[in-house]
């Protein structure tokens, strides 16, 4: 059995990931569920000389809220939720669930309401870290809820989370900067490349990359296990077809099977062989949710399985992952919608990534390293 | 939110479902992690009538008993797991009654522990389920297994935990003005569809999805009235194991060792399933059906009354108890109903009768639609 990995992953978070400076107001937002990691992450900044500020989440209140507010109770905006995001330097966000389905019978329009109540600091979030006066960083903690969603015992999955970190490599701040210089080397390869073709079992997929669009590292700093390099394709280049290796859970449901074909930037043709309705109605939610926001390669080969936890799942070394909707700014896309749908493809068996007509990865390997 | 559901939950068990009397020996067995309020409820129910409680909080039986299973599983090694605990054989052959209380923390806790593992520490343990069936059998013990509301068995069912408390405490019949009474009442409502049923042999199964006939040839109806499962509410029988014959494609998924097997469809002839097909996990039934020689055999027809059970929960305790439908169990056949069938599998499938499904008896309608049309 590993012991308690706590400190050291709060070690990781606050010198490498966000590196914390005297005098840093940090929040550290999370359900009770993370309370070990709670613990260590509020002695770690103590110790770098910031200020920590929690207020652990009880999620059974939520779950309360949802049920029995009245529309003018789902409508109030929490004052302290506010002023934490207007004045927080740093936000550790601790993914730690208690139940991945207590969502799942919610009327949705009693959600929507909800999440439209708390839009206010959503776009203050939005606005700083855009800004950069906010540095924000998004990691798990091990929960039986998650543990049974990946269909895992807590230990095997505590094991998983700890070799997804890098924990078990015997200096992991310096792993993960050995894991951002390396990506830096792909993205200078890539850097001024316009046209992309993926191809292999499942794929057959070309965009274009011109006008502004760059690739962006994923290190560590924002999500935390990391590693994938990401760009988001021209609106109305992308042309073809994927049948994704992997299933999908966004709010609580899952989407299985999912085959999307693309022309002129937009998905003409949609299909799943499990929650269907879902997808295409997430699809028509807007002008832009058929439009691809996002292209990316996953490279944490610390990760090898399939969890249903989006924040490992796009990672998964050997994969990629496409977004529906929302581009990202960074990357210099333009789609907006209210979706950002990651869904992820195994390339591992015979997968290809060509770029202006040279070989760049194949069989989930970067072929330019070779 | 419920003031007292585990006390009244206690109160029915040690009440109605396994009476206890004063001097009585009585373990509880369950996890102290997530089913400790109605541990707590139960030793003083039993204290109160004069029973002696022995909590086993973490005994290791099952996921469902204990936090450590997972640990013992993964890291035991070949001789730890073919070691029996004798305080588990002591208290399995001490006791007066037994209550198992399912609360897991994680109702995929094995799915990443080695197969043959799990199956090694089973065989380690079988004497203690052949010691509380056997006396059971001989009348020297009582058993009853229930369910506490857990985040786990909300998250299989899809619900949020609140919900799935409000699911249960309806299931239990706690809703009811007098639980007891109620169950009582139930008792007996079911006493008089097994005695209407008693001699008879032939039975028709037919509506939507199925077209199914058997003969019980006056083998007994077993009243499950909340002795063993709590919450109950089912009859069954075991037909006679060749003469079956037609096709069910059922229209419940159904969850067998935490995998949901969904779109099963059966064609029976002369008492064997000669054609099986599932749209989901077909794999996993085709092996399961020809594990043994029994396997493709039908073990157990029921009918589902507890009209407290209102939906799927993915838990087979009580989806087989969903008022308005009936179960058929591949494999194992009981003894009490005089099935003869053996096999290593008993796997219970569920389909809803709601939608114009009927059930004849010796040529008169014995059920419709969900309802029972015989007093």
């Amino acid at each position: 059995m590993i012991e308690n990995f706590a400190p050291k992953l709060a070690r990781v978070l606050t010198e490498y990931s966000v590196p914390i400076q005297r005098g840093d107001l940090v929040m550290i937002n999370a359900p009770i569920e993370a309370l070990p990691l709670i613990e260590a992450l509020y002695e770690a900044v103590l110790a770098r000389g910031g200020h920590p500020v929690s207020v652990p989440a009880l999620p059974s209140l939520r779950d309360i809220l949802v049920r029995n507010a009245t529309d003018e109770q789902l409508d109030f905006l929490n004052p302290l939720a506010m002023t934490m995001m207007e004045k927080a330097d740093v936000l550790y966000s601790i993914l730690a669930p208690s139940n991945t389905m207590s969502g799942a019978q919610v009327p949705p329009e009693r959600s929507a309401r909800l999440q439209k109540a708390q839009r206010p600091v959503m776009e203050t979030y939005f606005k700083r870290s855009f800004e950069g006066s906010l540095r924000w960083n998004i990691c798990a903690w091990p929960t039986q809820a998650a543990a049974q969603q990946a269909e895992m015992g807590l230990l095997a999955y505590s094991e998983f989370i700890y070799r997804a970190c890098a924990l078990d490599q015997p200096d992991p701040v310096a792993h993960w900067q050995a894991v951002a210089e390396r990506q830096d080397r792909l993205i200078a390869w890539l850097a001024g490349k316009e046209r992309v073709e993926v191809r292999g079992p499942g794929v057959d997929l070309a965009f274009r990359l011109d006008g502004g669009r760059t690739w962006i590292n994923c290190r560590g700093d924002k999500n935390f296990p990391d590693g994938e390099i990401f760009t988001c394709p021209l609106e109305d280049s992308v042309n073809g077809t994927v049948a994704f290796s992997y299933p999908t859970i966004s709010g609580g449901r899952e989407v299985r099977g999912i085959s999307l074909t693309f022309e002129n930037g937009r998905v003409v043709r949609a299909s799943a062989e499990h929650g269907e309705d879902y997808l295409l109605s997430q699809l028509d939610l807007d002008d832009g949710a058929r439009t691809l926001g996002e292209f990316a390669i996953g490279t944490n080969k610390g990760i090898q399985r399939f969890t249903g936890e989006t924040l490992f799942d796009e990672k998964i070394g050997g994969t990629i992952h496409m977004a529906l909707g929302q581009s990202i700014e960074e990357a210099g896309g333009t789609n907006k919608s209210q979706i950002h749908w990651d869904i992820v493809h195994s390339m591992r068996n015979g997968g290809e990534i060509w770029v202006d007509g040279d070989l760049f990865y194949q069989n989930g390997d970067f072929v330019m390293e070779a | 939110m419920h003031e007292s559901f585990a006390r009244d939950l206690a109160r029915i068990l040690t009440d109605y479902s396994s009476p206890v009397k004063p001097g009585e020996r009585v373990t509880i067995a369950g996890n102290i992690e997530t089913a400790g309020p109605l541990l707590e409820a139960l030793v003083e129910a039993v204290l109160a009538r004069g029973g002696f409680p022995n909590v086993q909080a973490a005994a290791m039986i099952s996921p469902d008993y204990t936090p450590y299973y997972e640990l013992f599983l993964r890291e035991a090694s070949d001789e730890q797991l073919d070691h029996l605990d004798s305080t588990i054989m002591h208290w399995v052959n001490e006791s007066d009654a037994l209550f198992f209380v399912k609360a897991p923390a994680n109702t995929k806790a094995l799915s990443s522990v080695d197969p043959a593992r799990v199956a090694r520490y089973r065989r380690t343990i079988q004497p203690f389920g052949e010691t509380y069936l056997s006396r059971y059998a001989e009348r020297t013990l009582r058993w009853t297994v229930c369910a506490w509301p857990t985040q786990a068995l909300a998250q299989t069912a899809e619900m949020s935990l609140l919900d799935y408390r409000d699911f249960l405490y309806a299931a239990y019949g706690l809703d009811q003005p007098d639980p007891v009474a109620y169950w009582e009442g139930f008792r007996e409502m079911q006493d008089r569809l097994v005695e209407w049923l008693k001699g008879k042999s032939h039975v028709e199964v037919r509506g939507p999805g199925i077209d199914l006939s058997f003969e019980y040839d006056g083998r007994p109806w077993i009243n499950c009235d909340g002795q063993l499962n709590f919450p109950d509410g089912e009859i069954f029988t075991s037909p006679v194991e060749d003469s079956v014959n037609g096709t069910v494609a059922f229209n419940y998924p159904s969850v067998y060792q935490g995998y949901e097997v969904e779109g099963v469809r059966l064609r029976f002839e002369n008492g064997r399933a000669v054609e099986a097909s599932a749209a989901k996990n077909e794999a996993l039934l085709l092996s399961q059906l020809d594990v043994d020689e029994g396997g493709r055999t039908l073990g157990e027809f029921a009918i589902g009354t507890n009209k407290g059970v209102t939906r799927y929960t993915r838990n087979t305790l009580l989806d087989e108890k969903i008022g308005g439908t009936i179960h058929m169990a591949l494999g194992r056949s009981y003894a009490e109903s005089h099935g003869k069938n053996q096999s290593a599998i008993h796997w219970d499938m569920v389909h809803g009768m709601q939608d114009g499904g009927e059930i004849w008896v010796e040529g008169e309608l014995f059920y419709r639609a969900g309802g029972f049309m015989v007093k």
